[in-house]
């Protein structure tokens, strides 16, 4: 299922002096298959954009299909769009809420219409998924848990209804080193079961060039690439425009190569740095 | 505008906090989690000290035994002389030892910045005068003094985050606390605040302590002391701390990407020294050639 935005704009607070641009005649497809990174500085439109993807904000100029749902559409099944498309904000744990954890994660399953026990299995599933112990932690309130845990259960909740996209905002901010892998490493797992499309806002440049195949660039409000990490982090004239920085590997890649020694590899992570200059140096 | 602090640092300074044998549990109900346990370290006027831990290792919990929010069950801590037990005096310390949270706007109290900064010197019953000469020094030391009669909700998270760091500045504190206050910020406010808070450090010998989990931000500390399981297992300078690759895996700690290439390579028989930043592995591996 694709998903294709076309000539997306929003302004906040329009005709008052408030008003902003928010976003600009935003275009681009995002591919079934696809881990899409989007990033830019605070305030360049990568959240805005995202809330559009379930309808959270409506359109007010542009178009986004979702496969061939026209988000526009005056009887827009909001439900079933929102079911399809989960969505994780920005330090979800703050979104807990219920007395135990497993009634937490069925409240979604609940409001797309599961039954009880359906939405019971869905959360035990759920939970398993993202690495909890369904039977210890399912009772407890999620307030017992600690930030990773709190983090891990939010992101149950929004999986336990099997999304075929899922939207994070930020999912790796203010986590330990620890906290931040096991992120990751479940997003990668849940594309290898029902997951299709991750869309992911990230400032972490290491993080986007190690798991992302597309970049989406939001400049104050505008699409300014839509390209390949490769690509990306290999234009300096990209870089310098958009505040964000090299990931750590690339960095270095340049560095080596400003003094004389160039690598066969884009560098696009630690390990395959450390493998080309293994190459080169015949470890 | 004058300086209030002396440029005093380095190893001559003397002694500003002492934490001798502390311990504290967290115990709600029949459940007891650890904070720390046996905790001691000195940390010298002017140093700019880097907590390291993964989440529950206890850094917080020792912060808090820092400006008082919580006190020892067992040992002693100390600031400038002022036990933390001393009731009498926790009004005193907590002007002495300022702390930054995560999140910028849960520190927000008006809805005009020079009233955000003037709320804690008011509190401290600060002369009115006195508190608007308070003002402007803050809001330069941090380079927002042009957003003085602004409101707080319009600035970006790193703008937030400096004004609420001026506002703990505004009570002329010895110590600054910043328990994880880049968190929520892009790399360009995150640089921003490293920026505010190593100039602070470095031209008005503020003491600085700076809880993080980015690597990035603790090579820049003259200090740093790894907690694990509520201890300290390790403590020293950043190429000290980062070269027992041992002691940062227990910790459940990434070494920065340089370091962590550098070992690998010398541990794989290349002779380059090992390297904290991006430049120092590149010049090692130019030296070969």
């Amino acid at each position: 299922m694709q998903i294709k935005v076309e000539d997306l704009s929003y302004v906040y607070s329009p005709k008052t002096p408030f008003e902003k641009v928010a976003l600009d005649g935003v275009s681009f497809t995002v591919n079934e298959g696809d881990t899409i990174g989007i990033i830019g500085s605070t305030g360049s439109g990568k959240s805005t954009l995202c809330q559009h993807f379930n309808a959270l904000i409506r359109i007010s100029h542009g178009k986004i299909y979702v496969g061939d749902k026209d988000l526009t559409a005056r009887k827009l099944d909001l439900l079933a769009l929102r079911k399809e498309i989960g969505m994780l904000f920005q330090f979800p744990e703050y979104q807990l809420f219920d007395d135990t954890v497993a009634k937490d994660v069925e409240f979604g399953p609940k409001n797309f219409g599961y039954g009880k026990e359906e939405a019971a299995r869905l959360a035990e599933e759920a939970l398993v998924m993202v690495g909890m112990n369904y039977a210890e932690v399912k009772n407890k309130s999620p307030f017992e848990l600690s930030g990773g845990e709190k983090r891990r259960a939010a992101i149950a909740g929004v999986i336990a209804s099997k999304p075929s996209v899922l939207v994070l905002d930020e999912p790796t901010a203010g986590l330990d080193p620890i906290g931040k892998r096991e992120i990751l490493e479940l997003v990668n797992d849940l594309k290898k079961s029902f997951l299709k499309t991750v869309i992911m806002i990230s400032h972490n440049m290491d993080e986007i060039a190690a798991n992302c195949n597309r970049v989406i660039v939001l400049h104050n409000g505008k699409l300014l690439y839509d390209t390949t990490p490769e690509q990306l982090f290999s234009d300096p004239e990209a870089i310098a425009a958009t505040d964000l920085g090299y990931p750590h590997s690339v960095h270095i890649k340049r560095l080596l190569a400003e003094r004389g020694i160039e690598l066969d590899t884009p560098a696009l992570d630690a390990d395959s740095l450390l493998a080309a200059l293994k190459r080169r140096y015949s470890l | 505008m004058n300086d209030i602090y002396s440029p005093e640092r380095g190893a001559g300074a003397h002694e500003i906090i002492k934490v001798e044998n502390v311990s504290y549990d967290y115990v709600s109900g029949e459940q007891v989690s650890r904070g720390v346990r046996g905790v001691s370290l000195t940390v010298r006027k002017g140093e700019f000290v880097v907590l390291l831990g993964h989440n529950g290792s206890g850094k917080s919990t020792l912060a808090k035994l820092l400006n008082g929010f919580i006190v020892p069950a067992e040992g002693k801590v100390t600031v400038e002389g002022i036990d933390t037990r001393d009731d009498k005096r926790i009004y005193e310390l907590r002007a002495k030892v300022g702390m930054v949270f995560q999140n910028a706007d849960n520190q927000m109290v008006a809805s005009v910045i020079e009233n955000d900064i003037a709320f804690g010197p008011e509190n401290l019953g600060v002369p009115r005068d006195e508190i608007e000469k308070r003002i402007s020094w803050a809001l330069d030391a941090v380079n927002m003094s042009e957003h003085r009669r602004r409101s707080p909700n319009k600035l970006s998270g790193g703008q937030k985050q400096r004004i609420a760091i001026a506002a703990i500045l505004a009570m002329y504190p010895d110590v600054l606390i910043l328990d994880e206050s880049t968190a929520m910020l892009d790399p360009k406010g995150r640089g921003e605040i490293m920026e505010t808070i190593s100039r602070l450090n470095k031209e008005k010998g503020l003491t600085v302590i700076l809880i993080t989990h980015y690597m990035d931000e603790a090579i820049a500390a003259d200090r740093i002391f790894v907690m694990n399981e509520g201890r300290i297992i390790k403590e020293g300078k950043p190429r000290e701390v980062f070269s027992d690759t041992e002691k940062i895996a227990e910790a459940k700690l990434e070494l920065p990407v340089a370091s962590r290439i550098s070992a690998e390579l010398r541990r794989a028989g290349l002779d380059i020294p090992f390297a904290l930043t991006d430049e120092e592995l590149a010049e090692g591996l130019c030296r070969l050639k």
